[in-house]
């Protein structure tokens, strides 16, 4: 991958020098190329009418990219049908739906990890509120990777549903997918990853993985924010209730009652921002374009030469193990004693290097180590080395400083 | 304290930009939660303190490192001067409404204000230096004999006394509002000729002449002598004008102007307005406060009526053109 050649398609990097942004918060939302830019403006200059429901040619040209779109992302995951693939507006909403949409009883048990982001963690809390079920928590190991260990002894036959982030939004951390999906399974429970951090940065196989449910969201892997999948098997889509319901989701209604459409319909109520779905087809093609091999090659390289170039400071603690191997394309750490805003205020006003700071929604991991708050620096493909040379050097002389 | 320093100085700025308004907002409720002893919860001293340590570190790490450590101490000085300066610049602005000058009655030291220092600008009648020129503190009334010049709305209780001359254009500026002032405002007003310029001690004298016949007839004329551009005020063919134009014959009239005796008059009169020590033109005693320049309208208002004498009722506000 040329990256100079890839940078010149995102219009925010075209800017170089002092003039330009060191964009180092991809975990919040990814920057956004020309391409994606042009296929949402392109449904508002060209089409800009609803799908499906009006017989006209525009209608009928928008439910056609909808239709383009849904069994791209199918293809993007290698699912088995495009009827798999939910709209949503982000991950939030596709976990939310799962937590309504599942039946679940007071006898069954969830299990999540105990670094959880807060929409993977608060929905089940709720579930198990609203139920009587009981919520698990496994722990991670000392250097915050997964504990299979742990997992394996709280996994019994009354789990359910076991939650998961694939890759951490805390420090990069991802899971062993697949053999917590075999696992499971053996224990005739179902899995859903969180793959809010996954879906941008690696190859998703679901069919391979055999996973029951994958959420991610669009807005961080180069789509239009707002914008989200749920992947769901379709036989359990079927057999689930819907979560929100209203016009586009059943095929008749009479005042007693109505009757759904199959899946995805049934989860698709009201009017979808179909610009944006237009625009995440076209983020997906051109994720697709650049391939997850090089994507992951250039992060790694990034969060090598950032752990290493780190690696001897006294002061800073990194979160994570210490391998970048094993952090995709996350850094993330803390000054003791040191408000991580401070840090993420002056990188900014140092040489507009953008990162986040903070408990990135992962408040309980935070709380349960008492730990203020970190700041996190998440590289993208699209960064490079001189960029990750000015992150270091401003963090640098800020240690020295503060 | 960094938060009400800061909230002084965004307050200012936000009047331009609404960048800064939204920070002073911040600032404000920063304040607020200061005053309750409650944290800041916009975090906004934090946030500022950082943004201005990146700035800072880039220029120096020293600096930096220093800001850093004494963050409080400087925001205490910052406030101070801050406070400090806000204190004066309410002051000058008071100053300026009431007198006309940031600095008080009278001074000439730059004013943003009046940045050409048009408040103070005399026609000046000192040839030559003087060894100690009189300042605005010497000049008085005492021992002048008012009674030796013509005078408009006698009745007033209180008086207006010009010192001016009709060629100056510091004194053309203010002769028709201050006399509009005094009308508005029921007070005796005095004009007190001082040709400053030689050539128009013909006019000093038309008006001498035209007042011993008919004292009304004096106002009006120098209602005429000070529209006039300047260079008429010693044409006596301009001088016939004006006398017709008042109904006066020039015939009698001209013989007056010409006759030595008025000339040595109006140098008595100077010689009495020279015991005021005025020094240039105009010159305005209202009380015992004295004006040298042109003040704004204002300003001699509130000498008569205090500062809320717009509250007394103004019928010459309108006039307020400075
Ligand atoms: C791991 C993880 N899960 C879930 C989310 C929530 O994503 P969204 O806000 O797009 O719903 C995030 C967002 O940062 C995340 O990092």
């Amino acid at each position: 991958m040329d990256v100079e050649a890839v940078r010149r398609d995102f219009p925010i990097l075209e800017k170089n020098g002092a003039d330009g942004v060191i964009y180092l918060d991809n975990a919040c939302q990814s920057l956004r190329p020309r391409a994606v830019i042009d296929a949402i403006n392109g449904y508002y200059l060209t089409t800009s009418a609803c799908s499906g429901r009006s017989m006209h040619r525009l209608a009928e040209e928008v439910s056609r990219q909808l239709d383009q779109t849904r069994a791209a992302v199918a293809s993007f995951l290698n699912a088995s049908r495009k009827e798999e693939i939910i709209f949503t507006r982000n991950t939030t909403e596709g976990i939310n739906l799962v937590a309504h949409a599942l039946d679940v009883g007071e006898k069954d048990v969830i299990l999540v990890s105990d670094k959880e982001h807060n929409s993977n963690l608060l929905p089940w809390q709720l579930l198990t509120q609203r139920t009587g079920a009981a919520l698990g928590i496994v722990s991670s190991l000392d250097d915050n990777s997964f504990d299979l260990a742990a997992f394996e002894k709280l996994l019994d036959d009354r789990v359910k549903l076991v939650c998961l982030g694939y890759t951490s939004n805390l420090d990069g951390v991802s899971i062993p997918a697949r053999e917590i999906v075999k696992m499971t399974h053996d224990h005739g429970a179902l899995v859903l990853f969180d793959a809010a951090q996954a879906a941008p940065h690696r190859r998703i196989e679901v069919k391979a993985l055999d996973v029951d449910f994958v959420a991610f969201s669009g807005h961080k892997m180069l789509g239009p924010s707002g914008t989200g999948i749920l992947f769901g098997k379709y036989p359990l889509l079927e057999q689930m209730r819907p979560f929100m319901v209203g016009g586009g989701t059943v095929s008749s209604s009479t005042y007693e009652g109505c009757e759904f459409l199959p899946p995805p319909e049934k989860f698709e109520a009201g009017l979808h921002d179909y610009g944006g779905i237009i625009g995440l087809g076209a983020a997906v093609a051109y994720l697709q374009r650049i391939g997850f091999d090089a994507i992951e090659r250039q992060e790694l390289l990034l969060n090598r030469y950032l752990t290493e170039a780190l690696r001897e400071s006294p002061r800073i603690r990194l979160i994570g193990p210490a391998a970048p191997e094993l952090r995709g394309g996350i850094f993330s750490f803390h000054l003791p004693g040191i408000d991580p805003h401070r840090i993420a205020l002056m990188l900014d006003q140092m040489a507009k290097v953008m990162v986040r700071s903070g408990q990135h929604c992962v408040h309980s991991w935070f709380n349960k180590h008492s730990i203020a708050g970190s700041v996190r620096a998440s590289a993208y493909f699209y960064n490079t080395i001189e960029e990750a040379e000015v992150f270091v050097r401003c963090l640098r002389k800020i240690e020295k400083v503060l | 304290m960094f938060c009400i320093a800061a909230l002084l100085i965004l307050s200012v700025l936000g009047i331009f930009s609404a960048r800064y308004r939204s920070l002073a907002k911040d600032a404000l409720d920063c304040v607020l939660r200061r005053v309750t002893l409650r944290p800041c919860i916009t975090g906004f001293d934090e946030k500022m303190k950082s943004r201005i340590l990146g700035r800072v570190i880039n220029r120096s790490e020293r600096a930096a490192r220093f800001l850093n450590r004494n963050f409080e101490l400087l925001a205490w000085v910052f406030f101070i001067l801050v406070l400090g300066s806000t204190v004066y610049a309410a002051r000058g602005l008071y100053l300026f409404y009431v007198t006309g000058s940031c600095n008080g009655l009278n001074q000439e030291s730059f004013c943003v204000f009046d940045p050409k220092g048009e408040n103070n600008e005399v026609t000046d009648i000192s040839q030559g230096c003087k060894e100690n020129p009189p300042t605005a503190a010497d000049l008085t009334l005492k021992g002048v004999d008012l009674s030796r010049f013509p005078v408009c709305n006698p009745a007033g209780k209180k008086e207006i006394v010009l010192i001016g001359c009709y060629g100056c254009s510091y004194t053309r500026k203010i002769y028709a509002p201050l006399k509009e002032l005094a009308a508005a405002r029921g007070a005796r007003f005095r004009f007190l000729d001082y040709p400053v310029k030689v050539s128009t001690t013909l006019s000093a004298r038309l008006a001498e002449c035209v007042y011993r016949r008919d004292e009304a007839r004096y106002w009006q004329l120098n209602d005429i002598l000070f529209a006039a551009a300047p260079e008429q005020l010693d044409d006596p063919e301009f001088a016939g004008k004006a006398a017709m134009q008042l109904g006066l014959d020039w015939g009698d009239l001209g013989g007056c102007v010409e006759d030595p005796a008025v000339q040595a008059l109006v140098d008595r009169r100077m010689d009495e307005i020279a015991k005021t020590r005025f020094y240039g033109t105009p010159t305005v005693f209202i009380g015992n406060q004295v004006f040298v320049g042109p003040k704004p309208r204002r300003v001699y208002a509130i000498a008569l009526d205090g500062l809320f004498y717009w509250l007394k009722g103004d019928g010459g506000s309108r006039s307020e053109g400075r």
